[in-house]
């Protein structure tokens, strides 16, 4: 339904012109010129909602998915203790994000971008009782925090660029405003200090990576698998990982990036897309091989937005929310029914959930990018669009041919894993029999096939594309299937196919059994499952370089702070036990007290006033 | 000197000595002996200030009532009445306290107009008339509070015993 | 017209107040700490008397006067509530000597 208004409202639009809806909840007017407070350039606090095309393709996302998982959650959840925390985190998301995508100004969007990654937190962590979840949990938030702070650096770098520039500049001067047609106006504008622009766009760039799990800040989404199959479809595979892509079409709408931030962008993308997907491709965890994916593919987004095709990075955002939450509910559904993640341990699931099976094989499909599932349209035109940029950035060819040769990686994981789990013969007898679930279950997971089907025709509604085309960046949209354009789909095509087969001859053909996930890996699986190092360097950087710093700081704590502190206890404690004795409980000894004191107060006025105002002078 | 001056020094030595050795005796009785004749004493200096209706009530209030509502105090306390109270030795610091508030206060003496100043006279009808006349009402909410507080001491001497 | 010196009545009564605030000091008898207020009031309210006698100009329309009426009416009503705190404190320690009365010790 949420789909058909989208359309609808796509359709309203006049070609042609950018429309949005904008409510200012609170204005926070600039001090007048000269106040104490006022800044040099008239800059204002501004609130409020702001509908245009970028945030209501975004709101669909997030409400269809939103109330899906909703669905799902009923029974998937139904045995879980802590359930009231459970629904008030998610619902306290779902607001968050819906204020991020509704945010109209960059402060605004920060606030809410902090309030889904403290959701993500909280739900990453629901199983606190277990010390992975919790630590997952601390891992996923003070990996976004690197990239949090360096959004917020950017913040304040582009108003330092633009703030500097004068009175009524744009952007700055309204209050961080998302305003259509301020990157072109900034363009035309010089900028202050080139330099710190494109510093400025590399926090951006740093806040969007930490948010949507791009290398090197992409060693929490696998860990944040922890967290209840419902929150990792919902948060972890459509909404919140896709603020970061988001965040860098916003900003590229809005700012704009300068040429050495849209290489680096495009860089970014192409090599976590390739090194995300050979993670997946030796995962034995269901889940994390779907991470491993949404990683990948947010890698493909944050291509195709640093390469300019801004809208045709969201039409994947778009696509890729239905069949990622779709396949994250069918493991779940799986997870649901056997009790276990480890694919070596499953195996002959289709007969016994035959849905489950279909539905993951569309989500499957789509993701590898086969036509007509919704995962083709929007990867082909992605990959389409950055060919086309090519011929003018020669710089983007190694990472293109990445992003390429994912195709046929993706194909392959994500099959490896549907061949593990549903075909071939039960291989852990101890596991419990799979069963489909309720209609709690089964109808998510039927209207998200029915999405990953469809979502990427869409883009041929005219109603939908008008809404695409009344975004910026829109180059892309409507996809044109020249001969380059049919070639390259070809290739991709056969890629995916290739990887599909691959993997069908592997795992799905019975010719090797597939050995327990628990024998020592070696070689090169050894060298992907321990994620290229990364997560080692992480940790031995938390190892020795906090720790040095954190014995320094207990050090000073211990000796110098504390010191200080007993200090003060010991002196007051002292003071205290020898004014503890004066309180004798007897009368006269109070009596004394007041009879002391009012001769102390006669000495002030009868022997120390006089002679002040004598020394000092008398008012 | 004059005859009034005379008076005065003779009751002023009284009134100190008399309250002193109240407090200083041993002897419990012999302390409400003292303070009665204190308070006559003070009774006497009000009628040297030509203040009669005052000297009166000093006396009926002071040396009669709270004479005797003391020694009644003295007498259910104690299981016989003519007992000596336990030596308590003079501490220095309070000595010294007292000592002090005096000398502080005695610096106010200092201030004053030397020589005798003539007593105005204020008759008992005067008296009355201002304290019943004008402030009438005012009187009366004193003697309101007066009446609840001897009802608390009523209620105190009552409470716990059932 | 008798004339008598103002200094005299006041050093007399600050030599009472002394003697009072002595006793309250340093006597233990519950008694005569009451005995020793008596004597602190008794200085006030004559402070109040002679005032009225040397400069009867009433101030804000009361003279000293009457307030040592009201006074000597408060004293007597401290007496009685003294007496009733003696009478409890003997029945709640059996002594009336504050020394032993020492709750509020710290």
């Amino acid at each position: 339904m949420a789909v058909g208004v989208l359309i609808a409202l796509g359709e309203s639009l006049s070609p042609g012109t950018y429309t949005d809806v904008r409510f200012t909840w609170l204005h926070l007017p600039a001090p007048p010129p000269g106040h104490p407070g006022a800044f040099p350039n008239g800059f204002s606090l501004v609130m409020g909602t702001l509908v245009d095309p970028l945030s209501a393709l975004m709101l669909v996302v997030v409400t269809v998915v939103g109330f899906l998982v909703m669905l799902y959650s009923i029974e998937y959840m139904r045995k879980e203790r802590g359930l009231p925390r459970y629904y008030a985190e998610l619902s306290l998301f779902l607001a968050a994000m819906n204020g991020l995508v509704l945010a109209d100004n960059l402060l605004e969007f920060f606030l809410f971008w902090e309030l889904v990654g403290l959701c993500s937190y909280f739900l990453i962590g629901f199983h606190y009782e277990r010390p992975a979840a919790a630590s997952a949990a601390k891992e996923a938030f003070l990996v976004t925090r690197v990239g949090d702070v360096m959004f917020l650096l950017g913040i304040f770098l582009y108003f330092a660029v633009y703030g500097a520039k004068g009175p009524g500049l744009g952007w700055a001067a309204s209050g961080f405003l998302f305003v259509q047609g301020n990157h072109a106006f900034l363009a035309g504008v010089p900028a202050g200090n080139p330099t710190l622009l494109t510093v400025a766009g590399i926090m951006i760039l740093g806040g969007a990576a930490g948010k949507s799990a791009q290398f090197p800040l992409d060693v929490w989404l696998p860990d944040a698998m922890e967290g209840p199959t419902t929150v990792s479809a919902l948060i972890h595979a459509a909404t919140m990982v896709a603020a970061g892509v988001y965040l860098l079409a916003v900003t590229s709408v809005f700012l704009g990036f300068t040429a050495f931030d849209s290489l680096l962008i495009v860089a970014l993308g192409g090599i976590t897309t390739f090194f995300a997907a050979t993670m997946a491709v030796v995962q034995p965890d269901i889940k994390r091989v779907i991470a491993y994916s949404t990683i990948s593919q947010l890698g493909y987004m944050v291509l195709a937005v640093g390469a300019g095709f801004t809208m045709v990075g969201l039409y994947h955002l778009f696509t890729h929310a239905f069949f990622k939450a779709l396949l994250f509910l069918a493991a779940g559904a799986v997870i649901h029914a056997v009790g276990t993640q480890d694919l070596f341990r499953m195996g002959g699931l289709r007969k016994r959930m035959p849905l489950t099976a279909a539905a993951f094989a569309i989500g499957g499909l789509a993701l590898a990018g086969i036509p007509p599932f919704a995962g083709f349209w929007s990867k082909d035109d992605l990959l389409a669009g950055v060919y086309s940029t090519l011929g003018s950035h020669p710089a983007y060819w190694p990472f293109f041919l990445l992003a390429f040769a994912t195709v046929f990686l993706t194909g392959y994981y994500i099959f490896r894993a549907w061949f593990l789990a549903f075909s071939g013969e039960p291989r852990d007898p101890s596991l419990h029999a799979g069963h489909e679930g309720p209609w709690e279950m089964t109808v998510p997971l039927v209207i998200l096939s029915a999405l990953a089907v469809v979502a990427g025709l869409f883009v041929y509604l005219p109603g939908f594309q008008a809404l695409l085309l009344h975004g910026g960046g829109v180059a892309g949209i409507p996809p044109v299937y020249g001969t380059t354009q049919l070639l390259l789909s070809a290739v991709g095509v056969s890629l995916a196919g290739g990887g599909i087969l691959v993997a069908w001859a592997l795992w799905g053909s019975g010719r090797i059994v597939p050995t327990p996930s628990a024998a020592p890996a070696a070689g090169m699986r050894r060298v992907l499952l321990a994620r290229y190092g990364i997560k080692s360097a992480y940790d031995w950087l938390g190892a020795t370089g906090v720790y040095t710093v954190a014995r320094a700081a207990d050090f000073f704590d211990r000796f110098v702070i504390d010191g200080a502190v007993h200090g003060f206890e010991r002196a007051f404690g002292d003071l205290s036990e020898r004014m503890r004795r004066i309180q004798t409980g007897l009368v006269s000894d109070y009596a004394s007290y007041v009879v002391g004191g009012l001769l102390v107060v006669a000495a002030l006025l009868l022997v120390v006033a006089p002679y002040l105002v004598g020394r000092f002078g008398g008012g | 000197m004059s005859l009034p001056e005379i008076a005065l020094a003779l009751l002023a030595a009284v009134a100190i000595v008399t309250a002193a050795s109240a407090l200083l005796v041993r002897e419990l009785v012999h302390t409400i002996l003292w303070i009665g004749i204190f308070f006559v004493d003070l009774a006497a200096i009000y009628f040297l200030l030509e203040a009669p209706f005052l000297g009166v009530l000093q006396l009926g209030v002071y040396a009669g009532a709270v004479t005797v509502l003391l020694l009644f105090g003295i007498m259910v306390t104690r299981k016989r009445i003519f007992s000596r109270e336990a030596a308590t030795g003079i501490g220095v610091a309070p000595l010294a306290l007292a000592a002090l508030t005096v000398v502080v206060l005695a610096t106010a003496l200092d201030e004053l107009p030397s020589g005798n100043v003539p007593i105005q006279a204020y008759p008992p009808t005067a008296l009355s008339t201002d304290l019943f006349g004008a402030h009438g009402p005012w009187l009366l909410l004193l003697g309101l509070v007066m009446l609840v507080s001897v009802s608390g001491a009523i209620w105190l001497v009552r409470e716990g015993r059932e | 017209m008798t004339a008598l010196p103002l200094g005299g009545f006041l050093a007399l009564s600050s030599a009472l107040l002394g003697v009072g605030l002595f006793g309250i000091l340093t006597r233990r008898n519950f008694v005569l700490l009451l005995i020793a207020i008596e004597i602190a009031m008794n200085a006030a309210i004559l402070n109040f008397v002679y005032f009225a006698a040397f400069a009867p100009v009433p101030a804000l329309g009361l003279t000293g006067q009457e307030i040592a009426v009201v006074l000597i009416g408060f004293a007597a009503t401290e007496v009685a509530v003294g007496l009733a705190i003696v009478l409890a404190l003997h029945r709640l320690r059996g002594s009336i000597n504050v020394a032993q009365a020492t709750d509020l010790n710290g």
